[in-house]
């Protein structure tokens, strides 16, 4: 199955959460953003992803 | 001490936590220089990324995070931003910055005005980044935002107070507080717009691309410091011609 993930392509099968921790992020500092939508935290561990979705994990960087 | 945003703050200096070397700083700036608040943004994190680090690790528990929006080019993407920002902080400050334009980086007042109506009544408290517009600032004002951050000049330039006759009105008239935001590059340049009678300013280059972030943004905590007192004070008029300070008369004969 083929998600982009960040602008890239990646074969991938779970849920939100199992995709967060095969990339290496701590998800507590993390949201994530499905076809454009917030998800809640408490819907990762059960949102299971399709083909063809467009995920954008997004954090806090240093800004003004 | 001074009331913001539903806070009780000491400091008057904010600062941005863009362009730092070491987000280790961040910490030695809020307890060596007692800034507060600090302002951060929202990216992409991870796979395919430069960002791999999360700024929010660094700044002290007590400290006030300000999410800013800056990456959004219209106020459907703002509002997405700054709620993404409560789910990951629980803060509701948000500093609400749109352009579309990026040689300058000059807000878009219409959007920001669309965007901050809708995350006050969403419940944020709001620190709109506009131009120096007496006629947005109080339109913002009744919608009912925290606080207006008109720019000093344009981001990152360090060019100081470009435009004295457009932010003293607004200092002026509006009753929330107004926050200097943008452009300022000396300590100087922030006393200056302390002394104008700004609430606070919100400095970023300057501290951060600095040859000693720590010690600039020490210099800039005195300098707002100095610049509120003599403003509290209240600052003399100007004259044109020499108002000696000596008595002028019972000289000693010659």
């Amino acid at each position: 199955m083929l998600i982009r993930v960040n602008d890239r392509e990646m074969e991938f099968c779970g849920t939100i959460m199992e995709l967060l921790l095969s990339v290496n992020l701590n998800p507590e500092t993390c949201a994530v953003l499905v076809n454009g939508e917030i998800v809640k935290k408490n819907e990762w561990e059960s949102f299971v992803l399709k083909d063809g979705d467009y995920v954008e994990i997004v954090s806090f960087v240093g800004g003004g | 001490m001074f009331e913001i945003g539903g806070k009780i703050l000491k400091s008057r200096l904010f600062v941005g936590t863009g362009k730092l070397p070491d987000y280790s700083l961040i910490e030695k700036m809020y307890y060596e220089a007692g800034v507060e608040v600090f302002a951060v943004a929202v990216r992409r994190i991870g796979p395919n990324t430069r960002h791999t680090r999360n700024v929010l690790e660094y700044i002290p528990k007590d400290a006030v995070v300000m999410v800013n929006t800056s990456g959004a080019q219209d106020h459907r993407e703002a509002v997405k931003i700054a709620m993404i920002g409560r789910e990951l902080t629980n803060s509701d400050w948000v500093k609400v910055e749109i352009e579309k334009d990026t040689k300058y980086l000059f807000p878009d007042g219409f959007e920001t005005l669309k965007a901050c109506e809708i995350l006050v009544k969403e419940g944020f408290k709001v620190f709109p980044y506009i131009y120096p517009d007496l006629n947005l600032a109080k339109e913002l004002e009744q919608i009912g935002v925290e606080a207006v951050m008109p720019l000093g000049s344009p981001i990152g330039t360090n060019k100081g107070i470009g435009c004295e006759v457009l932010l003293k009105p607004i200092i002026n008239e509006v009753k929330i507080p107004v926050i200097i935001d943008a452009g300022i590059g000396r300590p100087s340049h922030a006393a200056q717009a302390m002394e104008m009678g700004a609430d606070a300013v919100l400095i970023n280059t300057a501290i951060a691309t600095s040859a000693d972030p720590l010690r600039m943004a020490m210099a800039f905590a005195k300098a707002v410091e100095a610049g509120r007192l003599a403003f509290e004070v209240g600052i003399l008029k100007e004259h044109e011609y020499a108002q000696a300070s000596s008595p002028l008369e019972d000289f000693i004969g010659g």
